[in-house]
């Protein structure tokens, strides 16, 4: 049934067909921002569209020409979860061109790579089939190093984006190496396929053999790269430092959640009868992650950075939400997702602010820059005050909530987990000395130089207001989410307790 | 679902207020102060209002209002007050618009954000006293600590930034840990009945507590979370040592609310939530915490003797006084527990009110230092006596209202623990000891070398700072001489108290 591919295929399609668009557009008007800006932004909103056109709330797979293929699916999570990429980008878009455009860096490419990126993220979120995953991740990853080295001429942009490079392809090489294993011992790529063999070895009908176990270790490995968590982190401060800072805003969330996509398909549906086995690493792994984030973020004096290592401690609360999964709580994988959502809002929202204070070339983003900001750009220290109190998980804003879902389904899987629901917010304590350092600065500290009020875009503006509407609706009123993080979690594999 | 009604109102009329201050001119202080005043006053009269409507003989939660707000998890916005709930309501209210009042003279810097700083603390703060539910007291409890931090670290002392940083890390441990226990609870709650309904609602968990459901080690667990956040917030010995900072370096009417109605916080809570919700465990656990509370009582005594400072003396006074309120409610006594609450009132007014009496002196001398004032008598005769009558309530004289809460969980304590009970008593002494030895040094004796180079910088109390003290000093006489007010007001909250912990009421 080629014409009802063609339909689940739609948002894909669009999202290619956009990133030329706006290729085209640059092409016939060479330099000029403003049609390249309105592409970008009407094809992203008409993107959204399509997606949730495509997606009517039930489960449907690619037929293929000849014979099933079960290639892609869409249901409600891939819905979800492509919607959120499309918003991460449209406001990723948004913040800038202001920044951007002071350096003399070109911005119709930015949008134009951005929404390459995008697609490969789509592409994850709706794959059925393991070389599909693969193909999403590259697609994905491979414009994520373009852009941290997007800067041409700054040392630290191309430094970042060197190690990111290296480390982002040798992850890619251990992820494809495991999915060989999986291959080899399966004799299947489809995602549904290996499910039911693995089944199989999970109910003893077969045994689990070393082959199939290393393939597992590295895909883990390779995923661990790819969210960041420790020990596999450590291109992370490089990258986000380095990186132009709405790149780093980019990179913080947009690969990150698309390699949560990644995990939810890959551990979730794929190897969910293995859930046993490989709960416990990513256990450990959050545990670690967030710990040692945390405790690397307090002795950062530059922002970035300190934002940088402060995301991977989210990643070890997202992996908590994870691991309650993992342990066949329903809850979890819905608080995964509210989570993703309210992070990548707040932080987005972060980097703009940082990216709004650096406009003018060779403003640092260390903390002395935010020394007295209230006094300077009152809107903006209160809005960085936001995000970060959101970020700390103070009530009532989106980061509250989000950390109370995650620990929510840790206290209900019980065990080891609420340990780990513990040591989250004992972390979530050592959070808050950092950020509210930042806020110390901005607030109770008198600014060294005398720095004029900077001049902001409209768009920088309007994309601020919606991330601060964002953050504080969704800690207040978050159940209008909730019925979607359901629905979207209700789409995925349950994994047995 | 109900109508919002008086609680909704006295609870978010102030942020209302902080909204409609936000758009004032910056320019124009003064008018920012009258209008905080303004606000604040509103809210008083509105918690007044409440105070008259209030049946003391009806021991159910009044003014309820409820409205499904995360249905998903059986979250309302559940308000309501009982005895206890109102009179700390009325409490807060008052210190409220009298510290804003306070903070005219001292704080010129910045006047907008600090009165809407203000404004919104006083949000958190009634929150706290009036939610029914769970999540929602979560959110207010975590709301007082912005606000807070903000005042202590832009308008505070020297070193602000320490106090007001190791002031949000202590109380944030606490109640992170506390999140956890809240989620566990409800959770017990929803394995139990099968449904999220009212899995948040406090009178439905403490039914459910009652018969028995939050027993064991899950109890045990749950209990400690929400001890170490009140013992931080109280604060009991030996998680006290942010407080000395936080009340130095705080701004007075800073002080003032955090000795006045941020330290109450914690009693409320072992009142309102601890104890109903983990009886058992309660039990279990009050024998270290009677201990803890003693020796909180005898250190903060000991320590305020030899404080050369001021103000810190009258924040390790803090430490001794709570002392007294933990100890009145883990005796599980009814003497005990209305001497608790009562003294929750009183530590309000009293420390409140010396608080206010540092902030005036300071003021002037722009020092703290009790040796450097001896023969203030002579210079400020009316600020003495204030400040004399202030010591003696703080002391306990009877006939003020010190007195009656320490005399009453001295009684409870004595019927169940005499050892305890002595020992209580005979740390009053040292109370008596470190106030009255301070204040001879400081009104009495010969003028000062410091204060006569001061010279006429040294005035009296201008009217503006005794009207912040009348209405404080007016209460004192009051409740001392007339405790029933008090206690006929939070009687219903003792019974409740009482049966949560399984000890019958008038025993």
């Amino acid at each position: 049934m080629i014409a009802n591919d063609a339909v689940l295929l739609a948002p894909i399609i669009v999202s290619i067909l956009l990133a030329a668009a706006i290729l085209a557009i640059d092409f016939a008007l060479p330099g000029r921002k403003v049609p390249a800006l309105a592409v970008t932004i009407g094809g992203l909103t008409l993107l959204g569209a399509v997606i949730l056109l495509t997606g009517n709330g039930t489960a449907f797979e690619t037929q293929g020409l000849d014979g099933p293929v079960h290639a892609y699916v869409v249901d409600p999570l891939t819905t979800f979860l492509q919607v959120l990429f499309v918003v991460i980008v449209a406001l990723t878009v948004v913040f800038a061109p202001d920044y951007l455009e002071e350096r003399g860096l070109p911005v119709a490419e930015f949008a134009a790579v951005l929404v390459f990126a995008m697609t490969g993220a789509m592409v994850i979120a709706s794959s059925a089939d393991l070389l599909v995953l693969f193909l999403g991740l590259e697609l994905m990853v491979l414009p994520g190093y373009m852009l941290a080295g997007y800067h041409k001429t700054d040392g630290y942009s191309t430094e970042g984006a060197i190690k990111y490079f290296l480390l982002g392809s040798f992850s890619s090489a251990i992820f494809l190496f495991g999915l060989a294993f999986i291959w080899g011992l399966t004799g299947t790529t489809n995602i549904a396929e290996v499910y039911a063999k693995l089944n199989e070895i999970a109910n003893g009908a077969a045994a689990l053999s070393p082959g199939l176990g290393m393939g597992l270790a590295f895909l883990m490995t390779g995923v661990a790269f790819k969210i960041a968590a420790v020990p596999f982190h450590y291109w992370t401060p490089d990258a986000y430092q380095g990186s132009p800072t709405p790149v780093t805003g980019y990179l913080s969330v947009g690969p990150k959640i698309g390699a949560f996509a990644l995990i939810i398909r890959l551990f979730g549906d794929t190897l969910g009868p293995l859930a046993a086995d490989w709960n416990i690493v990513i256990m450990v792994l959050a545990a670690l992650t967030m710990t040692l984030g945390n405790l690397v973020a307090l002795t950062q004096d530059n922002v970035k950075r300190m934002l940088g290592y402060s995301s991977i401690a989210h990643t070890g609360y997202m992996l908590v939400g994870f691991a309650a999964y993992g342990q066949g709580q329903q809850l979890g994988l819905e608080g995964l997702l509210f989570y993703a959502a309210a992070y990548s809002f707040m932080n987005l929202g972060a980097f703009a602010v940082i990216a709004a204070v650096q406009k003018r070339r060779g403003v640092t983003s260390n903390l002395s820059t935010f020394a007295g900001l209230i006094r300077r750009e009152p809107v903006l220290g209160i809005m960085m005050t936001l995000f970060l109190l959101s970020l700390t998980g103070i009530p009532p804003t989106a980061g509250f909530f989000g950390k109370f879902y995650v620990i929510l389904a840790a206290v209900n899987a019980g065990g080891w987990l609420t340990v780990l629901a513990v040591l989250t917010m004992l972390n979530a304590a050592v959070a808050a000395f950092y950020y509210l350092r930042l806020v110390v600065y901005m607030w109770m500290r008198e600014p060294q130089t005398e720095m004029p009020a900077l001049r902001h875009g409209r768009l920088v503006w309007a994309g601020l207001a919606v991330t601060t509407v964002l953050t504080i609706a969704l800690g207040l009123v978050p159940g209008v989410l909730l019925d979607i993080v359901q629905g979207a979690a209700a789409a995925a594999t349950k994994l047995g307790g | 679902m109900t109508t919002p009604g008086l609680v909704t109102l006295v609870t978010f009329l102030p942020l209302l207020g902080a909204v409609l201050i936000a758009f004032l001119p910056s320019g124009r202080p003064q008018l920012v102060r009258y209008a905080a005043l303004g606000v604040a006053l509103a809210a008083w009269v509105v918690s007044l209002v409440m105070l008259v409507g209030f049946v003391a003989s009806d021991y159910s939660i009044q003014f309820a209002e409820s409205a499904p707000w995360i249905p998903m998890f059986g979250i309302k916005y559940a308000v309501g007050v009982d005895g206890l709930s109102l009179a700390l309501v009325v409490l807060t209210t008052t210190l409220t618009w009298i510290s804003i009042l306070a903070s005219f003279g001292p704080i010129q810097n910045r006047v907008k954000e600090y009165m809407i700083s203000f404004l919104i603390l006083e949000v958190g703060m009634i929150g706290v006293f009036v939610a029914r539910d769970l999540f929602l007291f979560y959110i207010f409890w975590e709301l007082v600590l912005v606000p807070m931090y903000l005042i202590i670290g832009i308008w505070g002392g020297k070193n602000r930034i320490y106090a007001t940083i190791k002031f949000v890390l202590y109380t944030l441990v606490g109640s992170l840990l506390m999140l956890v226990a809240i989620l566990a609870t409800a959770f017990t709650y929803q394995h139990a009945q099968g449904s999220w309904a009212d899995a948040f609602d406090v009178a439905v968990l403490t039914k459910a507590a009652a018969g028995g459901m939050f027993n064991g080690t899950f109890g045990f667990l749950a209990f400690g979370a929400f001890f170490l956040a009140f013992a931080i917030k109280v604060p009991m010995f030996p998680f006290h040592t942010w407080l000395p900072d936080a009340h130095v370096e705080a701004p007075t009417a800073g002080s003032v609310i955090l000795a006045g109605v941020l330290l109450k916080l914690g009693g409320y809570g072992f009142i309102r939530f601890a104890l109903p919700l983990f009886p058992e465990a309660a039990h279990t656990w009050a024998p270290l915490i009677i201990v803890l509370s003693l020796i909180g009582i005898i250190y903060g005594a000991i320590v305020a003797l030899v404080q050369p400072d001021l103000k810190k003396l009258v924040a390790y006074s803090s430490v001794s006084h709570m002392g007294f309120v933990t100890l009145g409610i883990f005796v599980f006594q009814e003497q005990g527990l209305q001497g608790a609450m009562l003294q929750m009132i009183n530590h309000g007014l009293i420390t409140g009110a010396l608080f206010l009496l540092v902030g005036i002196i300071y003021e002037r001398m722009h020092d703290r230092t009790i040796a450097k004032m001896g023969g203030l008598g002579s210079r400020m005769p009316v600020y003495s006596a204030a400040f004399g009558f202030f010591i003696f309530a703080s002391v306990g004289l009877p006939g003020l209202s010190g007195f009656v809460g320490e005399f009453l969980t001295l009684l409870g304590t004595f019927v169940v623990s005499p050892a305890a009970g002595a020992v209580a008593t005979f740390v009053m002494i040292f109370a008596a000891g470190y106030l009255l030895w301070m204040f001879q040094r400081l009104a009495f004796g010969e003028l000062s070398e410091f204060l006569s180079g001061l010279g006429s910088h040294i005035t009296d109390m201008k009217p503006i700072e005794a009207l912040t003290l009348v209405p404080l000093g007016a209460l004192v006489v009051i409740f001392g001489l007339f405790p029933g007010l008090v206690l006929n007001l939070v009687a219903g909250s003792v019974d409740a108290t009482l049966r949560a912990v399984g000890v019958a009421a008038g025993g």
